[in-house]
């Protein structure tokens, strides 16, 4: 029983990472069209610009927060309007390839600036373990789960009321006729590139502090593919979702089945949503902008 | 107050779908474009409202006034603030959204209050719209889907209001709730309206002037009721000879044809 819990416990709290790092993807997949390849990389590079702030500027959790956020949210502009905008107009494919062109562009910049030794990071947390029902957390952990509760929150009544939010959705479902109610179509893909690189900083940042920051952070982006493709590459709240359910099926499966399943459970679980129901469990059926 | 002076439209830099079309629609007026399926009638409004380039179209020559002032070449948004809105073709809901969601999109450009204030000029307008406000777009039927569109392009606060094929696919009786919406808004607000259709008929009763469009270029103009009374329209586009549909080209070639002979 306690065996189970802790599996449970644990996969739910790699399971928010995955679901942050999820959202980041869909967000920019629904608005744009694009599946951004180098998610992952902005994760790490602002995984890093937190752990520079911090040291800098010794911020406790919540104002380094505060601080990151915006920041990272500059830098997806900046990388938009670099990297992307001027693809406008090019098949997607050719845009995808510029996104895996950026990845590789992040990752080397980030080792050429931090190096390639990893660090301790507690993003100003404390490291006293608190027991909640009889189970051990970090602080950590704890702050990964809340905060992807709060990003779903956040991100929910952005889309749903919000004035932009729901131009976001109206250029994912017919773009010209946004254009025809007086939508820039350009700023929305640049606010969706905005808001997933400041979901991505709360990924990084969180998921450095409950691991270590090192330059192969990147490689969560791949690792959340499966609960992308989960939720339904077009649904941002199902993109978290998505994310809780890999992370316990990662966990169950290496606690009960054995060693070396955490690696490859979630790839069985794309190949199986691939097969079984393609536009994922929340996503919208017609998904024909790959 | 709209002028269009010899326009020219390529797509892909080399299919002209529009060549050197010129056409006016006065203040206060409904003028009819009408022609048969490809004639280059929604590239034309595509053109006006300057969303051509979705599609790799451009306007490669001619120019569009608005009230003097050239808009050629301005943003879409751009040309909603002048008040030249369009109902497009086949309705281009976004189907995901609610039906309140998708007017006050329309709205997008419009202050908080304004918006508040169109909505409710528009579910007064179409109270079943108002019934179905909390629902989906996409699942509405054709007619519902057609006046959520209309409201949609009113909540922008046009001075013109260009529809394209409002009619297409839709029962009679929807079609004359549509054309009634359309005619009080003239009549009342002195809305003036670009109508779109092949449905020649019905277009030619509420229209005071017409176009008639054909593989890209204007084939005939005049007032309304001349063209309902031009034997060629008649016979071609309202049907009543009922042979087989040749096209005013045709038409003119027979006839000079004829003078020729004769
Ligand atoms: N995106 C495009 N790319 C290339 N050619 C196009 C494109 N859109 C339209 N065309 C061509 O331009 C011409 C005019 O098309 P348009 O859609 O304006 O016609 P229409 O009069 O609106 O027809 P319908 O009554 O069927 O709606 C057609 O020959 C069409 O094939
Ligand atoms: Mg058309």
């Amino acid at each position: 029983m306690d065996f189970l819990m802790l599996l449970i416990s644990t996969g739910l709290v790699s399971g928010a990472a995955y679901g942050l790092i999820a959202m980041g993807f869909a967000l920019v997949y629904k608005s744009t069209g694009v599946v951004n390849f180098a998610q992952g990389e902005i994760v790490m590079l602002t995984a890093y610009i937190a752990f520079s702030i911090a040291n800098g500027l010794h911020l406790s959790f919540v104002p380094l927060v505060l601080v990151t956020i915006p920041i990272s949210m500059l830098i997806g502009l900046v990388l938009e309007r670099i990297f992307i905008r001027p693809m406008l107009g090019e098949p997607v494919f050719a845009i995808v390839m510029a996104t895996v062109g950026l990845a590789v562009i992040l990752r080397s910049a980030t080792i050429m600036i931090w190096g390639s030794e990893p660090f301790n990071f507690t993003a100003g947390m404390s490291t006293a373990v608190i027991k909640l029902g009889g189970i051990p957390f970090y602080p950590a952990q704890l702050y990964l789960m809340a905060a992807l509760g709060m990003v779903v929150l956040a991100i929910w009544l952005f889309l749903r009321f919000s004035r932009y939010g729901i131009a976001m959705r109206a250029v994912a479902a017919n773009e010209t006729a946004a254009l025809l109610t007086g939508v820039s179509v350009n700023q929305v893909h640049a606010l969706a590139w905005m808001l997933s690189s400041g979901i991505a900083a709360v990924a990084g940042l969180l998921f450095a502090a409950n691991f270590k920051l090192a330059p192969d952070i990147w490689f969560q982006g791949l690792k959340s593919f499966p609960a992308v493709i989960l939720g339904g590459m077009d649904s941002v709240t199902g993109a978290a979702l998505g994310g809780l359910i890999i992370g316990l099926i990662e966990n169950l499966s290496q606690g009960y089945i054995g060693e070396g399943m955490r690696e490859i459970a979630g790839f069985i679980v794309i190949i199986l949503v691939l097969m079984i129901r393609p536009y994922g469990l929340f996503g919208s059926r017609d998904i024909e902008r790959v | 107050m709209l002028a269009l002076n010899n326009i020219q439209v390529l797509y892909d830099k080399s299919i002209e779908a529009v060549r050197d079309v010129s056409l006016e629609v006065p203040a206060g007026a409904i003028v009819a474009l009408l022609g048969s399926n490809g004639a280059g009638k929604s590239t034309i409004l595509k053109a006006i409202s300057g969303v051509l380039g979705q599609e790799d179209g451009e306007i490669t020559s001619g120019v569009i006034h608005l009230e003097g002032n050239a808009i050629s070449g301005e943003t879409p948004r751009a040309i909603i603030q002048h008040g030249l809105l369009q109902v497009p073709e086949g309705r281009a809901l976004f189907a995901t959204l609610t039906v309140e969601e998708n007017l006050l999109m329309g709205g997008f450009t419009r202050t908080r209050a304004e918006t508040a204030e169109e909505l409710e000029r528009v579910y007064t307008l179409f109270p079943r719209v108002h019934e179905r406000r909390t629902q989906t777009a996409g699942y509405l039927s054709g007619g519902e889907q057609q006046m959520v569109a209309i409201g949609r392009a009113l909540m922008g606060r046009p001075r013109l209001l260009m529809l394209d094929e409002p009619s297409l696919g839709l029962a009679p009786q929807i079609v004359d709730v549509i054309f009634e919406a359309i005619l009080g808004l003239n009549h009342n607000t002195g809305l003036t309206v670009l109508l779109v259709e092949q449905n020649a008929q019905l277009a030619l009763q509420v229209s005071s002037y017409g176009y008639i469009i054909e593989n890209g270029r204007i084939v005939l103009d005049g007032k309304a009721e001349k063209l309902r009374a031009n034997d060629d329209v008649q016979e071609f586009y309202l049907g009543f000879a009922g042979g087989a549909r040749k096209s005013m080209r045709d038409v003119k070639h027979y006839k000079r044809r004829k003078r020729w002979l004769s």
